[in-house]
């Protein structure tokens, strides 16, 4: 090991010489005096590097790394809030929407499906007929009157006509009940002047505040069941 | 098993000494040092579990730290100036020949270029092998033994070249 070499080896790394260096300083004198000069230097070096850390530095380190993880906590806490607040928001809609909105979006696809729920209920040759004046005491409610009798009436009562309150009257028809619905005017459910499906065909007449609608067998004739209605009924308003 | 709180603080009462350090002589001032110390810690804080093995935590450390003050000069552009002398003067009073001559060479430390300071800081105060310390300032192991070599060459002949008296002797 020449003496550039050895010098640039001690001056690099005088701390840890490696097996080459050590060799060179134990063959010759000088080397080894070098050596520890530098060492003597790397003494110095070490103490002038070594300024006064600033008192309670490490304290002040963790305060605030505390206060840091705290008010991460407390933004956590209020975004879990929120999240949570949204989600219940969102339920609570959902729950509305499927609870209040109407399945049918017009009175003849209601009034089909309201008349094959009840089918079973209604016989078309019932003996227990129901009087025009108990039928006119329940039409009061929609300021209307009849002024006779459209038929066999077999029943009448209120029902709920898509959440709305309604009259539901069946009357024997020629081979199945023709039942007529009166409803009060709704926004949600579109007017359908005429609907029908395989089995039954219905139509509605439109009045100032309710409809008329009237669903029945293909074996019955609309247009008279319509006319007679048109000419029976009377509206106070 | 450990909390994450007291890693943490072991980490801080182990270390924040050497860091302190390490920052000072970085930029040669005591507030943004500590600044430094501060923000470094911080995100350690964050990052805590991703240091997997604790040995190599200083190093982790100090990585992090240098990243603090590159982005310090990306913030502040302007503030980038020539070292003034003026900064790295003691304030605290010199009474004993050894703080005379620490001072003194500290001086001689602070005027040595950046590129031979930082590594001898990193292996005498920091106690890395050359090796580690091309790791850390991602450089090639010789490029550091030549650094660490002039490093040690200028404060040799600075030391050589000093007057024999220095400061103030009354009477």
């Amino acid at each position: 090991m020449d003496d550039l070499q050895f010098r640039r080896a001690i001056y690099a790394d005088p701390n840890n010489p490696d097996a080459d260096t050590i060799a060179a300083q134990q063959q010759d004198p000088s080397k080894k005096q070098f050596a520890q000069e530098i060492c003597q230097l790397d003494e110095k070096i070490m103490r002038a590097l070594q300024v006064p850390v600033p008192e309670g530095l490490a304290e002040k380190l963790i305060l605030r790394q505390t206060l840091a993880s705290h008010q991460v906590q407390k933004r956590k806490t209020r975004v879990h809030l929120a999240l949570a607040a949204s989600v219940a928001i969102v339920g609570g809609l959902m729950l509305n929407f499927m609870q209040f909105s109407s399945a049918y979006n017009n009175l003849g696809d209601y009034a089909l499906a309201h008349v094959y729920h009840e089918q079973g209920s209604f016989a078309n040759n019932a003996t227990s007929l129901v009087t025009l004046a108990s039928l006119n005491q329940k039409m009061a409610t929609f300021d209307g009157n009849f002024s006779q009798a459209l038929g066999k009436l077999l029943f009448a009562d209120y029902c709920r006509f898509d959440g709305m309150k309604s009259l539901h009257l069946v009357y024997q028809g020629k081979t199945s009940p023709v039942t007529v619905f009166i409803v009060p005017k709704n926004e949600q459910l579109s007017f359908s002047p005429d609907f029908n499906d395989k089995k039954l065909f219905g139509s509605s007449l439109e009045f100032t505040h309710s409809n008329i609608i009237v669903v029945a067998d293909k074996n019955e004739s609309l247009e008279l069941w319509q006319q007679k209605i048109s000419e029976t009924v009377s509206w106070l308003i | 098993m450990m909390t994450k709180q007291v890693r943490y603080e072991a980490l801080v009462k182990a270390l924040h000494g050497d860091l302190y350090r390490y920052a000072y002589w970085l930029c040669h001032e005591k507030q943004v040092a500590e600044d430094l110390v501060q923000e470094t810690f911080l995100r350690a804080w964050r990052a805590l579990d991703s240091l997997k093995d604790e040995k190599a935590a200083k190093s982790w450390l100090i990585t992090i730290l240098r990243r603090e003050n590159a982005r310090r000069f990306e913030r502040k552009r302007f503030e980038m100036s020539e070292y003034e002398e003026a900064n790295i003067t003691d304030t605290q009073s010199i009474t004993t020949e050894q703080e005379l001559e620490n001072h003194w060479l500290r001086e001689k430390i602070a005027q040595l270029p950046p590129e031979y300071s930082e590594p001898l800081v990193l292996q005498v105060l920091g106690g890395f092998s050359g090796a580690d310390i091309a790791t850390m300032l991602d450089l090639n192991k010789n490029t550091v033994m030549t650094r660490l070599f002039r490093a040690r060459n200028q404060l040799k002949e600075a030391l050589a070249a000093q007057p024999e008296k220095r400061g103030m002797y009354n009477g």
